[in-house]
């Protein structure tokens, strides 16, 4: 039921939230840049990259998932990245008077190696989901990242040719809107201050991220793996209240299942014991029947080739009258070895469950629990009267077998078979848990687990786990894994990404660097706050991978690009606090507050989703204005750190 | 070709009855209540008694199956009305001699009794509601003891070549699950052959069919017949074999005590 209402409610915010999410960037971008006509650029940019990628997915004939319905979300930021880089470097470089055809090809041609590896880097983020073993996180992961390259595409065809069009009235226009705000802007004075800071207080930044980092690595030590699909509720949603109503008028709305099964070995004495019999008969023509019926007999399935040689003894204990002792001591050899072979019959197998279950009725995670010996017991004790001193186990086989002939002599005798199947080879104790959460779950496993170990199974007895409560804990497992898998896969194909963009492995790790400090700073946090680790969080870890180092691309490239031009330490920090600064957080603001809207979904996910977005945009970009330089002031030798020796001497 | 046999042999039987005047019939009956008395006589009170020995096998909606074997004696008080069954189980073995005792009352609730020996246990069973489920099979108590012609009003929907069809309502409709059944009565042995169960929505929901008949002793008698559940896909077939009608079992026979320490000399197999 919760995953249905849940649907439901997706659908409403996939309407709501992705066109707020969409409306607040267009608000962001007119507060940056102040022309209409400028920004329709990007907007066309994400407008078409959602509804292509959208399309590219429901025309596959995949269902819309709690997963796929935060695609428009994520790349409608994501996409305008890309755009807001170029407007922000052409608004900055043009000039009135300027050909804009010049202008926008110097622009476009510095933009256009960090601008493709940060839309591959961001893609491979993306696309490492489809490591993760869950098909929801696969087909949202491959999708984002296609939205991204084909936003990346558009932005490189589109937007030039945008600019180009306008006329230089309107160019002009805009000229007077940017540069000159923006150098005496809030965001230009504080980033100048922030590239001073970062150079003068290099050594206590960089200790300062250290021990941020240090910290977080023990935040993340503390992460809880939970996930309940009822937590993906707001607390005051009605689902969940009457969860919890439920839970406290009833036993406990989470089903799990313990099935126990016995191995059957077939029983080759019994087939001995009949040869012998017959052989000691000494009767050709006794023996020529007993073949055929051995012949006759024989099934895959034991109990039904049991049953078949009894039926078969049977008639010829009345058709062969003159051996009908001998017919009817084989029959009763074969009964003998019927009856043990119903194991959960026996008293042996019995006592066991029921010991188990009184083991873990003690327990607080489970409300009630439900077996074989209950319906046992509880038919015995009808049957007997109906007082609670008869609330027992039938004391043999037999008995057992007639209690529950009793029982099946009803209006429903097939729910005998939700406990036991029909040839009493396998059993299942129903356990009722008082929460979803996977951790209860994961405690009841470990009860059980101990338990067996003080009490060994009985021989041939084997128990497994069933259930939806419990599948959820597998999943999890899955799911964990699968998100470390893709998130280590992803690191390594990025940073070999940068070792080959930058040609350098010193700025190739250092592009690695805000993103690790960035990931291990959320995952900190997210294990100090308490906050369990759950899907979404997970799929966070991905969209920090990709972004994050978007911006470390640019930072870096540009910084490069600068020191060899002018070959002065100094005045790279001072041209780096300008432009691509600027860009880089125009675009983290964008994204930031283009996922705000979500933090108003009554969906738990989409908030997570919406706030540790924000956070992990603002965090990364303040670590790479901040801690890059800090940390390149640190390191000695920039001539080699640039590459730049070689190349200046060039010049 | 069988079929043609087997109709010639009943018509064979019926010559005989004929001439005994049991059932004399040259015409088609148009009276439904007429039919159903008749049939209700062939189906359960052929001869004075009889013994018989059911195999049932019980499958579910899965496929699994269940066996149940089980002797069955029977013996009437007055022709068409009270009589008496006893039915002794021999397997599986953990539930032989396991007895129901039935005493069959038209008109009022019959008693029921139960013996289960492993709990050395006499359970008087509520007579309220025959429509459960005999011993977890599809058939149910009334099944086997037969449905009081008095409970329905019955009209007669069709005559073929060789049914009478019977269109059953219940007098009582709270007591039973069915809103109407229907009966394919066969014209020469009065044999029910087919019953069809209806619910409300006017769905056929389980179904009665008698697989295979003979002839024993003279009188028609059902040896196969099949319940199927129709909603589930679950059903049960049961078999008699080594029928034999006029015993002459006496009346104590069928008493309590027979609960504890059942019949020995009707339950062998006769000769």
């Amino acid at each position: 039921m919760a995953e249905d209402t849940f649907g439901v409610e997706m659908f409403i915010q996939m309407a709501i939230s992705a066109p707020l999410a969409g409306l607040m960037i267009f608000v962001l971008m007119w507060v940056f840049f102040r022309s209409f006509l400028l920004i329709t650029a990007p907007m066309l940019v994400a407008m078409a990259s959602v509804i292509i990628t959208m399309g590219l997915l429901i025309g596959q004939g995949y269902t819309v998932h709690i997963m796929s319905s935060m695609i428009p979300i994520f790349l409608m930021p994501i996409a305008v990245v890309d755009s807001v880089h170029i407007l922000s470097e052409f608004a900055d470089r043009y000039k009135p008077g300027d050909d804009p055809k010049k202008a926008l090809r110097d622009v476009v041609s510095h933009l256009f190696t960090p601008m493709l590896y940060t839309s591959i880097t961001s893609a491979v983020g993306f696309a490492s989901l489809a490591f993760t073993p869950i098909p929801p996180v696969q087909i949202f992961g491959l999708h984002v990242a296609f939205g991204i390259l084909l936003a990346f595409a558009l932005t490189i065809l589109l937007v030039p040719a945008f600019i180009i069009s306008l006329s230089p009235k309107r160019m002009a226009a805009l000229k007077d809107h940017t540069i000159g705000e923006e150098k005496e802007g809030r965001l230009g004075r504080l980033l100048a201050f922030c590239g001073k800071l970062s150079i003068a207080k290099a050594r206590v930044i960089v200790l300062g991220f250290v021990a941020v980092s240090v910290i977080s690595v023990v935040g993340v030590s503390q992460i809880q793996i939970n996930d309940n699909p009822l937590r993906w509720f707001k607390d005051d949603h009605r689902l969940r209240v009457a969860d919890k109503v439920m839970n406290q008028h009833f036993s406990g709305t989470y089903d799990a299942f313990l099935v126990l099964e016995k191995t059957r070995d077939a029983d080759e004495g019994l087939l001995s014991t009949l040869d012998a019999m017959v052989t000691k008969a000494d009767n050709p023509q006794l023996i020529q029947s007993y073949q055929t019926i051995k012949g006759t007999a024989v099934s895959e399935d034991y109990s039904e080739y049991l049953q078949n040689l009894a039926d078969a003894l049977d008639d010829a204990s009345y058709s062969d009258q003159e051996n009908e002792a001998l017919w009817l001591a084989m029959l009763e050899k074969v009964e003998t070895a019927q009856a043990g072979a119903k194991y959960f019959l026996t008293p042996e197998a019995l006592n066991y469950v029921q010991a188990l279950q009184q083991h873990l009725n003690q327990s607080e995670w489970i409300g009630k629990s439900n077996s074989l010996v209950t319906l046992l017991k509880t038919v015995y004790r009808e049957l007997q009267g109906g007082d609670d001193s008869s609330y027992q186990l039938p004391k043999n086989s037999n008995a057992a077998a007639q209690t529950i002939l009793s029982f099946q002599s009803s209006h429903r005798p097939d729910d005998l078979w939700h406990m036991v199947t029909p040839d009493y080879l396998s059993t299942a104790l129903w356990l009722q848990l008082k929460s979803g959460d996977n951790q209860d779950m994961s405690r009841v496993i470990e009860l059980v687990d101990q338990y067996v170990v003080e009490n060994p199974l009985p021989q041939g007895v084997s128990l497994n786990w069933a259930g939806l409560t419990y599948i959820n804990v597998v999943w999890q497992e899955q799911m964990v894994s699968g998100m470390l898998n893709s998130l280590t896969s992803a690191f390594f194909m990025v940073l070999i990404m940068m070792l080959v963009l930058f040609r350098s492995i010193k700025i190739g790790l250092l592009a690695m660097l805000p993103l690790t400090v960035t990931i291990l700073f959320i995952y900190g946090l997210i294990g100090f706050v308490g906050k369990d680790y759950d899907m979404p969080i997970a799929v966070l870890s991905a969209l920090t991978l990709g972004l994050s180092v978007d911006f470390a691309i640019h930072f870096l490239e540009r910084s490069r690009a600068i020191y060899r031009r002018t070959g002065c330490w100094q005045q790279t920090v001072a041209e780096v606090y300008q432009g691509p600064a600027r860009a880089i957080s125009r675009n983290a603001i964008v994204v930031a507050v283009g996922f705000t809207p979500l933090l108003f979904a009554p969906l738990v996910p989409y908030i997570t989703v919406g706030f540790f977005l924000a956070l992990i945009m603002v965090i990364s970009a303040l670590v790479t204005v901040v801690l890059l330089p800090a940390v390149m002031n640190g390191i000695k030798d920039k001539q080699s750190l640039f590459s730049a020796k070689k190349e200046t001497e060039d010049a | 070709m069988l079929n043609y046999l087997k109709v010639l042999a009943t018509a064979l039987v019926l010559q005989g009855l004929l001439l005994q005047g049991t059932v004399a019939q040259a015409t088609d009956l148009s009276d439904a209540d007429q039919i159903v008395s008749q049939a209700n006589l062939a189906a359960y009170y052929a001869a004075e008694d009889g013994r018989s020995e059911a195999r049932m096998i019980i499958k579910d909606a899965q496929g699994r199956e269940q066996k149940r074997q089980f002797t069955i004696l029977r013996r009437d008080r007055t022709e068409g009305g009270e009589q008496d069954f006893l039915v002794v189980f021999s397997r599986p073995s953990d539930v032989r001699n396991t007895v129901f005792l039935v005493a069959k009352k038209p008109g009022k609730d019959d008693d029921r009794w139960l013996y289960l020996p492993g709990l050395d246990l006499v359970k008087r069973i509520s007579a309220g509601d025959k429509r459960t489920s005999f011993v977890g099979s599809h058939f149910f108590y009334e099944d086997v003891s037969g449905r009081g012609s008095e409970e329905d009003s019955h009209k007669l929907l069709e005559t073929t070549d060789q049914f009478y069809v019977i269109d059953n309502h219940p007098l009582d409709a709270g007591s039973v699950e069915f809103s109407r059944y229907v009966v394919w009565i066969n014209k020469q042995t009065f044999l029910p052959m087919k019953i069809e169960y209806y619910d409300e929505q006017g769905e056929a929901y389980r179904q009665v069919e008698v697989l295979d008949t003979d002839v024993v002793q003279g009188f028609p008698t059902v040896t196969k017949s099949r319940v199927s559940d129709l909603r589930s896909g679950g059903e049960t077939v049961m078999e008699f074999r080594f029928f034999k009608y006029d015993l002459g079992m006496e009346e104590d026979v069928f008493s309590e005590r027979s609960l504890r320490k059942p019949p020995r000399e009707w339950l062998r197999r006769p000769q």
